[in-house]
């Protein structure tokens, strides 16, 4: 680390440019780049760059020749400066600092020029274009490694424990398996239980297991394990820090009962005169305003609704709960954490229908949604198991699903992509409708069946010749209200190209998944990105799938995007390896990319302190200059920009090396 | 032996769906994944032989049945799977879009040929059948009895006005395009 003594450093001077010796390499990346570039042309301007000493094409610059050839160049001493013209720097940059490396060059010596998605995939009918945008971007990279100065990465230590923010099947997956390797484990649930949605199943695709039978054992796991803390009805505030310092502030929110006194006895909840909506039965039938979510909660203290709680005090008489635990007037506290690491498995929100009219889901009572079917089969759910309409509380005779609902559709509020959930529950659901009335008619209006799952094709087939359940292909159009409350539905049968029409007496709406209302606040808060669908977006879609852009934040489960339950426990458990990575090595190497402030030149103005979003300026008394923290820095520029007098410099983007930049590739114009 | 006509090979050109996409707006229409919403939500359909969903696929495959076929000229325009597509492809205008196809390449029927021959000798596609000399009519007096003019400000108070509108459909060649056959408007009056 370069922590050094501010009065030492000074603007070093750029390197004397005529010992500046380039070796540019330019890669066909197989028929990429190749397949576009006149690549001799391409050679033969490379050489009438200044300070390019040698310039050289090959099929595959990333493969162990194509390494090879630069390495045996810097060791025969040709070159001290190397630029690769290839792909994005994202996937092979650190491949190509690693020969310069271990050539015994300094590896901010190098720069690479993306000719590929810049210039060659853009432009891929446009050969010309791509050739001129090409050349463009090997005269910047050259340019700039002209002016690159050597630099030491930073190595920082990584602290043993893991913030994970959110306790659905994929938090709790990813917290076993750290604590069980022997990291420590805070675990953030915003609902007084961990469980997340999982906890509301019934049964599971497509091996028919009860979703509690098998989530419940788990929920106990981790309430059991000494390395978890978990943290319920408690948010995450703010993130500071960076990669294994993060410091987290997090909000308890009061449960107006003492978790530490309550016994669980439940003996407030007769006492409590107050019957309001059950969210956890998506407010289909009845709880107390003093409550546990459900029988088998973790942690299982009680929680009193405050927005619905009457105050009557009968909860709170010595005779009802002996251990005096609750406390009318209790506040939220607040708490903070040091962790080394973070997963993000905030799970999904699922689509509300309400704005499809033609469906009539809000105004037609016996039109329902998925999850809500879910606890009408659920045998702890508000009609313990027997599906009823809602308007005459009598098990339907004829259920209709329809799928795609707020999935692959392209209208402005909905989503473009597939759910990847709703074929298959619908799929479970009818089948067991099916199995406790044989005799009931159940349709499923369908595009495509996305059975893609292992099972889970199988489990479709069976659906429709062992139950009888019948498939129906073609996105209905409209539902209207029959004057007994049965449902007309209109589409098309598209087999039969054959305007269909016909009554049911409940319609569940295969209602998909998204991104949660405010994953755009925890994405902000923790400095990650999102995709264009809203879900938390991954640092490579293939190739780093659980990483965000942001060192040492994971995220696992259907925050990352729609998926099952065996897909989100696969990614609780990679999440998991990729933190436990960091941990065991206990320290990690980051790009040297912080600002630096030259004493000589600071005037002491201290505008720059308040300016920076990371907090890294400080103001050194004894020299009376600003001194900015290389490790809390994220080289955001903002103080290099504001300063007046000049004085901060930006590495690896110094302004000298911009300009050379700007300079080169605008007189390369003319 | 007899011979089998190999009646499952059609040609599939773009010779259609390229001319539809020529306007910027419909280009979204090789996006249909058939799934019957249209159709499904057709007022039209439920009565007479339009599949709108048809329609879309042959468009997309450049079927020439789809023009020659009378099913695009059963659509009444109501816009309503336009608003439903849930690949927001706009249906309605590629159907119309189709019937000016239709009419380049010769399919119209003689009902809307005559329609446009209306056009051009009144100014009107429905007109008043009335003229300003002429007695009153059920219209005319249902337009005064809500206190509006007896006779329209259009073509009906300016029969000089057809002239220009069907010089207009010369310049354009609409005349040409549904064979239209121009009385002037003096020899109306004779
Ligand atoms: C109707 C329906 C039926 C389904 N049936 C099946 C099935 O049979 N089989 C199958 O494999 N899959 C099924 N699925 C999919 C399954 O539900 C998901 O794959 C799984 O629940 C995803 O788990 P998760 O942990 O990623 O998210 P979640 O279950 O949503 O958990 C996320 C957790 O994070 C918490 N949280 C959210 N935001 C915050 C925050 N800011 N701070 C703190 N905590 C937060 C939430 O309260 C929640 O507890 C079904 C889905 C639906 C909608
Ligand atoms: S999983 Fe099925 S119902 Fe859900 S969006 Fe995909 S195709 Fe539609
Ligand atoms: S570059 Fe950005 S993060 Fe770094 S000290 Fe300056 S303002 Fe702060
Ligand atoms: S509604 Fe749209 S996507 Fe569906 S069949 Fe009709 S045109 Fe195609
Ligand atoms: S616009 Fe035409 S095709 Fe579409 S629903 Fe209305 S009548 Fe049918």
């Amino acid at each position: 680390m370069t922590e050094s003594n501010p009065k030492t450093i000074s603007k070093s001077k750029s390197p004397k440019e005529e010992d500046v010796r380039i070796g540019l390499y330019i890669c066909n990346c197989g028929i990429n780049i190749g397949g576009v570039l006149e690549m001799d042309d391409m050679i033969e301007f490379g050489k009438t760059l200044p300070n390019v000493t040698l310039c050289k094409k090959y099929k595959f610059y990333c493969s162990d020749n194509g390494q090879a050839e630069i390495a045996k160049d810097i060791k025969d001493g040709l070159i001290n400066r190397v630029v690769v013209a290839a792909c994005s720097p994202r996937m092979h940059e650190p491949t190509f600092r690693r020969v310069l490396k271990s050539n015994g060059l300094n590896p901010f010596y190098f720069a690479q020029a993306n000719i590929r998605e810049h210039a060659t995939w853009v432009n891929m009918y446009d050969h010309e274009g791509a050739q001129r945008i090409a050349k463009d971007h090997i005269r910047m990279q050259v340019a700039k490694v002209r002016k690159l100065k050597a630099l030491e990465t930073i190595k920082v230590k990584v602290k043993p424990s893991t913030l994970i923010i959110g306790a659905g099947i994929a938090g709790m997956n990813s917290a076993l398996d750290l604590a069980d390797q022997g990291f420590k484990v805070y675990l953030i649930e915003r609902e007084p239980t961990i469980g997340g949605h999982m906890a509301q199943l019934d049964k599971t695709f497509p091996t028919m297991d009860c979703s509690s039978c098998i989530l419940t054992p788990k929920m106990v796991d981790v309430s059991r394990n000494p390395n978890i803390h978990i943290m319920a009805y408690s948010e995450v505030e703010k993130v500071d820090g960076y990669i294994g310092n993060f410091e987290v502030k997090i909000k308890h929110k009061a449960h107006y009962i003492d978790q530490l006194k309550c016994t669980a006895c439940g003996a407030c909840v007769d006492s409590c005169p107050v019957i309001c909506a059950n969210d956890f039965d998506l407010n289909m039938g009845p709880r107390k305003a003093i409550y546990i979510p459900f029988p088998q909660a973790v942690p299982g203290q009680y929680t009193i609704d405050i927005d619905h709680c009457i105050k009557c005090g009968n909860c709170a008489s010595p005779s009802i709960c002996e251990p005096g635990a609750i406390i009318y007037d209790e506040e939220d506290h607040y708490s903070t954490l040091k962790v080394g690491t973070i997963i993000v498995s905030t799970g999904f929100d699922q689509i509300d229908p309400t704005n499809l009219k033609n469906y009539g889901y809000g105004k037609y009572e016996n039109v329902i949604n998925g999850l809500e079917m879910e606890r009408n089969l659920s045998s702890t759910g508000p009609n313990l198991g027997k599906p009823v309409c809602p308007s005459n509380g009598k098990p339907p005779h004829s259920v209709a699903w329809l799928q795609c609902v707020g999935s692959r559709d392209n209208r402005e509020g909905y989503h473009p992509y597939c759910s990847r959930v709703c074929c298959m529950y619908a799929i479970k659901q009818a089948r067991q409708y099916k199995e406790k009335h044989p005799e009931a008619e159940c349709y499923i209006f369908y595009m495509d069946i996305r059975a893609f799952g292992k099972g889970y094709e199988e489990f479709y087939e069976s659906s429709s010749h062992d139950f009888g359940i019948k498939y129906m292909r073609g996105r209905l159009a409209e539902i209207y209200e029959n004057p007994d409350k049965t449902l007309l539905l209109r589409g098309e049968d598209t087999f039969l190209s054959q305007p269909i029409a016909i009554n049911v007496d409940l319609v569940v709406l295969s209602t998909g998944v998204e991104a949660r209302t405010d994953a755009t606040n925890v994405a902000t808060m923790l400095g990650i990105q999102q995709t264009s669908d809203g879900f938390f977006m991954e640092a490579h879609p293939k190739l780093r799938p659980l990483d965000s852009l942001t060192a040492g934040i994971f995220m696992a489960g259907v925050a990352q995007g729609p998926k099952d339950i065996p897909d989100t426990v696969s990614q609780a458990k990679g999440a998991a390896s990729g933190a436990a990575i960091l941990m065991a090595k206990g320290e990690v190497e980051v790009d040297p990319y912080y600002a630096v402030v030259y004493p000589n030149l600071c005037s002491g103005c201290r505008s720059c302190i308040n300016l920076c979003p990371y907090s890294a300026i400080t103001f050194d008394e004894s020299h009376k200059v600003a001194y900015i923290n290389p490790i809390m820095c994220h080289g955001c520029g903002t103080c290099v920009a504001s300063c007046p007098s000049n004085a901060i410099e930006q590495n690896h983007f110094s302004g000298d090396q911009l300009m050379t930049i700007i300079t080169d590739v605008l007189g390369g114009l003319y | 032996m007899e011979k089998i006509t190999p009646n499952i090979i059609f040609n599939i050109s773009n010779d259609i769906s390229d001319e539809i996409i020529k306007d910027e707006a419909l280009r979204i229409m090789k996006a249909c994944f058939q799934c019957g919403t249209c159709t499904g939500s057709c007022p039209s359909g439920r009565r007479t032989a339009i599949r709108t969903r048809q329609i879309m696929r042959k468009a997309v495959l450049s079927l020439d049945e789809v023009l020659s076929d009378e099913d695009i000229w059963l659509c009444s325009t109501c816009y309503t799977c336009y608003e439903r597509c849930p690949r927001n492809i706009p249906v309605t205008d590629v159907i119309i879009k189709l019937r000016n196809l239709a009419t380049q390449r010769g399919f119209i029927k003689p009902a809307h040929q005559k329609v446009t021959q209306v056009l051009a000798d009144t100014g009107h596609g429905v007109p008043l059948g009335i003229t300003k000399n002429s007695e009153e009519n059920q219209w005319s007096k249902a337009r005064e009895s809500y206190g509006l003019s007896k006779i329209p400000p259009t073509t009906h108070s300016h029969p000089e006005a057809v002239l220009e509108i069907q010089k207009l459909m010369q310049l354009t060649n609409f005349d040409k395009l549904v064979k239209l056959e121009f009385k002037s408007i003096n020899e109306g009056k004779k």
